[in-house]
């Protein structure tokens, strides 16, 4: 008996000490290797860069800083796949596991942070830096909030518009179109000689929603959306509707590569139609001149731009296709963490705005938004997207970075039943608007 | 003497009592902490609102389950995971007990049935993920294998995954492809629990192999089979990992559950109050519907 005892007491404590131990050991495991909240001198870094060129760039300064830093600080940096890296990051915020330095869009998710207390304002030390001299004003106006800036533009100015094929289009005679009918005529032709009009891969749902901002922006300009978004207007407007009605009538005649709703963007399915030559346009972001050049800068230099048309028979059709789908700066910084660490953290960010570091995103075939950046730009399509953004009369940054979380998820679901032709277009209006008088009462 | 007697016995239970108890400690104090406690806690945040990463959150009561029972979209991914529930169980367990039955019977041929028994547990070793990222690509719609197929017999391009008609069955067919080998080895485990003698009894009485195996041996796999269900039940009502992969929850939501619904409150949404109101939810409902099976199926079984 007694042995039997013994023997029960030592396996009982054996467990109690291996269980102690294990949790131990994870939680110093995930600290250091995430966290960095107890490791003092490490600063953790998280983005979206897990290719080239991206990561390079955004690794440039974390080189640069660890090598020349004399603050005792050193940067670690994580780079996690897009679609995931939102959900991560509020993972890591909610455990106390908050990354020191880490991107974002700006729009409703940044607004969030802030409020969380997961955000410093920085606008001291970014007047300190000149940073507000070297950025685009429009730039540091979407990092800011409430008259404080909370974040760093430093990648991109990255504005949704139509990449294309101009061999194709030469084969084809087709000219860049002015309004959306000159468009479909183009897509008619390409479907008549077997090619798929628009590359794109819609699993995601939010490459479908940028023709869907596209087609209600150049049919009534932003107002419509702001009054919506305020909640002194709806999502039921016209333009959303018409922007309904048109993907669908798309959808039917063929536009889109069968079966888009389960093609993936992350796996890159929408550029192997084009780079196999079986799409002929690309409607999307224009930090994809980045990627598709170094992809393959022979397919690169293929490839024509043009923003996306105007709209038929509107009054203010000229001016409202002029106005930019996007964001002026791509990737923004923000920072979690305070004093002696922001700043050395704020240091490391710094290196993005030398000309060291311009220059090499430049020749990367990046448009950072830095004042100016116009005349380093010798990369035509670059060029092009730049001098169309400049001239813009109006930016609004993507829907769904810009919208709170449920009011988005919302309006990418109901986008992508609109290219399932599994809902109306008044359906898919009724349904985002819901969610946004739902997040405006919560609000109150 | 009857005194001493008691007294020795009283003595062996009070020990047996104490090993059982420290034995029975390190577990206790393992559930506690990492299975009641998160429980409890969960539906404690249920009744705040809170987007899960600020220190601040406002206490609502009994508002966030005031929602969920209205919540159409909660009830549709409910009726998705039972439909789930029904498929699995209706797939995997039948098709398990075949295999389980071939291996059972050709056990002379021992090789062969080695070969068989590694090749049909494979996939239920493969990781969840990676099944997810392999079918993806497998039942594309341009280039997969069914459009190919479709292709040979002049059809067209057909779109599983994308269509919100067709995306949950398939999804529960690979689910069942991922899991029907562990239901093979749970009924393979079952009929080792069949001593030889019954099988030569039966035989020396005249049954044929078919009448073995519907007269003898089913009733005899029947508590196995009973447990095997309920298992398949409740994984399927708390299914997560594939339908995160391959569609999360679309196309539009049709092939959402409650897991997954759960997910994109808790951590895409900032409303991590409503999520753990989701899966408070989740763990009433499988535990009334675990329960009601339970109870149901050995009421019959005992019969």
């Amino acid at each position: 008996m007694k042995r039997k005892q013994a023997a029960a007491l030592g396996l009982a404590a054996v467990m109690a000490v291996s269980m102690c131990a294990c949790g131990n050991s994870e939680k110093k495991e995930s600290k250091s290797e995430g966290g960095g909240a107890s490791d003092e001198k490490t600063i953790t870094y998280w983005n979206i860069g897990t290719e080239d060129p991206d990561q390079s760039i955004l690794k440039s300064a974390v080189d640069y800083f660890n090598e020349n830093s004399d603050s005792g600080y050193q940067v670690e940096m994580t780079s996690i796949q897009n679609d995931k890296y939102k959900e991560k990051l509020v993972i890591a915020m909610s455990s106390g596991e908050c990354p020191d330095m880490y991107t974002s869009w700006t729009g409703g998710p940044l607004q969030e942070y802030i409020e969380s207390g997961y955000a410093q304002p920085v606008t001291d030390l970014y007047k300190e830096k000149g940073l507000d001299k070297i950025y685009m004003e429009s730039a540091t106006a979407q990092a800011s909030f409430n008259d404080e800036i909370y974040a760093v533009p430093i990648l991109n100015v990255a504005i949704s518009g139509i990449f294309y094929n101009k061999d194709m289009f030469d084969k084809y005679s087709l000219k860049e179109p002015e309004t959306i009918s000159d468009l479909e005529n183009i897509c008619e032709t390409l479907k008549k000689n077997d090619i798929v009009p628009f590359a794109l891969a819609n699993s995601t749902k939010w490459q479908g929603s940028m023709y869907y901002q596209g087609l209600a922006t150049r049919y009534a300009g932003l107002d419509d959306f702001r009054a919506a978004f305020d909640g002194s207007g709806s999502f039921d407007a016209e333009c959303f509707k018409y922007a309904g009605e048109k993907i669908q009538d798309w959808v039917k005649k063929g536009y889109f590569p069968e079966g888009v709703n389960s093609l993936s963007t992350d796996d890159g399915q929408d550029k192997q139609l084009l780079y196999q030559e079986q799409a002929c346009m690309f409607y999307s972001g224009s930090w994809y001149t980045g990627t598709i050049k170094s992809d393959s800068e022979e397919f690169y230099n293929k490839l024509g731009w043009f923003p996306f048309p105007a709209a038929d028979g509107v009054d203010k059709g000229a001016e409202y296709a002029s106005i930019c789908n996007g964001t002026i700066g791509d990737q923004f910084i923000s920072f979690s963490c305070k004093d002696d660490k922001l700043k050395a953290a704020f240091d490391c960010v710094s290196y993005y705005s030398t000309e060291e570091s311009i220059n090499n995103m430049v020749d990367n075939g990046k448009i950072p938004p830095v004042a100016g950046v116009q005349e380093k730009l010798s990369d035509p399509l670059s060029l092009e997207i730049c001098q169309f953004a400049e001239s813009a009369t109006d930016v609004q940054l993507w829907y769904d970075q810009y919208l709170p979380s449920s009011v988005a998820n919302a309006h990418l679901d109901s986008c992508q039943e609109l290219f399932g032709l599994t809902m109306t277009p008044e359906d898919a209006c009724a349904a985002t608007q819901a969610a946004m008088q739902e997040y405006i009462a919560d609000k109150e | 003497m009857n005194k001493n007697k008691n007294s020795l016995e009283a003595n062996n239970r009070k020990s047996v009592a104490i090993t059982a108890v420290i034995f029975l400690l390190p577990v206790i104090l393992f559930l506690a902490v990492y299975v009641l406690y998160p429980i409890i806690d969960t539906f404690v945040i249920s009744t705040y609102k809170w987007n899960g990463i600020s220190a601040n959150r406002d206490f609502v009561g009994l508002k966030n389950w005031k929602r969920l029972l209205e919540d159409t979209k909660f009830w549709a991914a409910f009726w998705h995971n039972i439909v789930i529930m029904v498929v699995s169980v209706v797939i995997q367990i039948p098709l398990g007990l075949a295999l389980a039955t071939f291996l059972n019977f050709f056990t002379k041929k021992v090789r062969i049935s080695r070969v068989f028994k590694t090749v049909w547990f494979f996939p239920y070793l493969m990781s969840s993920v990676a099944i997810g990222f392999l079918f993806t690509y497998a039942l594309a719609t341009n280039g997969g294998i069914i459009s190919t197929i479709s292709g040979w017999f002049g059809g067209q391009n057909i779109d599983l995954l994308g269509n919100p008609k067709t995306a949950l069955l398939t999804i529960i067919l690979i689910v069942s492809w991922q899991f029907t080998p562990f239901y093979m080895v749970y009924c393979m485990a079952g009929y080792s629990g069949i001593s030889d003698d019954i099988y030569e009894a039966s035989v020396i009485d005249g049954a044929t192999r078919g009448q073995y195996f519907w007269k003898v041996a089913l009733p005899l796999l029947k508590p196995s089979l009973i447990s095997a269900a309920i298992l398949s039940m409740v994984g399927s009502l708390k299914y997560f990992d594939l339908i995160y992969v391959m569609t999360n929850g679309g196309p539009g939501s049709s092939t959402e559950l409650m897991a997954t619904y759960m997910y994109k409150f808790s951590f895409s949404q900032f409303n991590m109050g409503y999520g753990s109101t989701v899966a408070g939810g989740m763990f009433i409902l499988i535990t009334a519907v675990a329960l009601l099976t339970m109870k149901g199926l050995n009421r019959g079984g005992e019969e």
